[in-house]
């Protein structure tokens, strides 16, 4: 008996996703080098996501900026939806742990989202940058720090803390990390870090179950494998 | 391991399909399972971890089927003309994560099914690369193709030649269509036989 199966015979499930929250300080101190080099980096990042054929099937990304106050400025969308990022206005106070609950939250959201669809997804990044102190509501930073700990705890996010200049309250950073250590951005090297967070997202969104994903380390010492 | 489940539930059949303790069942699968794997590890200077797998498994005697299922992938059958999903993937919350038979809690995890092969034409087991085309991971439904595979086998010759005309065409479909839908391994199996109308 001949094998006659046509395109209508198979499903074409979608590409699994891996989402990336980014959760950036555009606080006062970050005005001037610091926040044009990190909407460089950003842009930067979408771009070497764009390029990448792996990586621009999965990966989605959304955007949360805090100073005095929070805000969703990009919520998850694949690289085809992303606007590029003309300029971030920094002003403020560093409401560090509020705007770490609110990329938690639109993550959570997305996260639904997918499941409602049948869309399969890795388990989700959060990248949180900050060049100061947190200076928000204490009860919110130990509500966001609670937050993250369970859920690296649980394997069910993986966060990266990156301290900006000399100034950044790394100890806060750490908490936010208890498997590794936060990473200090040297000088400006913005640029450097997202080219290394696009070629992460295009490795774990080529695995598959028993990988043990291998990140390319090399300028990052201090960090493990996911 | 495929080798060693399969024997495992070929050899012991008819006192698988015959108890009732179930969780006793899929603890001693496990058991001869991880022996399998102990005993690879150790033969190649290897870590037991760099041996995990899943594992899905269907034996079938007489009137009856049984089988069994750890980690991602999916068994289905097709029953009274209907397919239908007899296990699905096991993936936990991410897609990168699944139980394998080296795990912990792996046991309750363990899918143990059986059932009468009335009405049943055939089974199609895969691994999650083959199901990227063959299952719907939305609706948790089986791709239409399978009962296309399921009945081509059923009636396929008893006997094959290396190159037959029907080896070559499951090799065009598995090698292209299935394989070039995936970046994830690529594993079937199918089960197919004649039901008497």
């Amino acid at each position: 008996m001949a094998l006659n199966i046509g395109a209508d015979d198979l499903v074409e499930n979608p590409t699994p996703r891996v989402p990336v929250a980014l959760c950036l300080d555009t606080s006062g101190s970050m005005m001037g080098d610091n926040i044009r080099e990190l909407v460089k980096g950003v842009n930067l990042f979408y771009d070497a996501i764009d390029e990448d054929d792996d990586a621009h099937d999965a990966a989605e990304v959304s955007i949360v900026e805090f100073n005095s106050a929070v805000s969703l400025i990009q919520d998850f969308a694949s690289i085809e939806r992303l606007n590029r990022i003309d300029a971030i206005d920094a002003t403020g106070g560093t409401a560090l742990g509020e705007g770490v609950n609110l990329a938690l939250d639109t993550l959570e959201k997305r996260k639904s989202t997918y499941s409602n669809a049948g869309v399969l997804y890795y388990q989700p990044w959060l990248v949180l940058m900050t060049d100061g102190k947190p200076n928000g509501r204490p009860d919110e930073l130990e509500r966001a720090v609670h937050r993250v700990t369970e859920l690296v705890a649980q394997k069910k996010l993986t966060v990266f803390p990156i301290g900006i200049g000399a100034d950044a309250d790394m100890n806060v950073l750490a908490r936010f990390s208890p498997n590794r250590l936060p990473l200090r951005l040297q000088g400006l090297s913005f640029k450097e870090f997202f080219e290394w967070l696009s070629k992460s997202v295009s490795r774990v969104s080529r695995s598959t179950p028993g990988d043990t994903v291998k990140l390319d380390l090399e300028g990052l010492a201090g960090w493990a494998e996911l | 391991m495929a080798d060693e489940g399969c024997a495992a539930l070929v050899e012991q059949f008819e006192q698988l399909v015959a108890r009732v303790d179930g969780g006793q069942i899929k603890i001693e699968l496990l058991e001869r399972l991880l022996a399998k794997v102990n005993m690879l590890a150790e033969r190649h200077g290897r870590d037991v971890q760099d041996f995990a797998s899943t594992f899905l498994g269907v034996a079938v005697s007489g009137d009856k089927f049984l089988g069994a299922h750890v980690g991602d992938g999916v068994i289905g059958y097709l029953k009274d003309g209907d397919l239908r999903v007899i296990s699905a993937p096991d993936n936990s919350e991410f897609t990168n994560q699944t139980t394998f038979v080296t795990s912990h809690g792996a046991a309750g995890s363990m899918r143990l099914f059986r059932g009468s092969l009335q009405g049943v034409t055939g089974f199609i087991l895969m691994s999650d690369g083959a199901g990227d085309s063959l299952f719907n991971a939305r609706t948790r439904q089986l791709a239409a193709a399978c009962e296309k595979l399921i009945v081509a086998v059923g009636s396929a010759p008893a006997r094959l030649s290396q190159n037959s005309k029907h080896k070559k065409q499951w090799r065009k479909f598995i090698d292209i269509r299935v394989r070039n839908a995936t970046k994830d391994d690529c594993s079937i199996g199918v089960f197919g036989r004649s039901v008497a109308s």
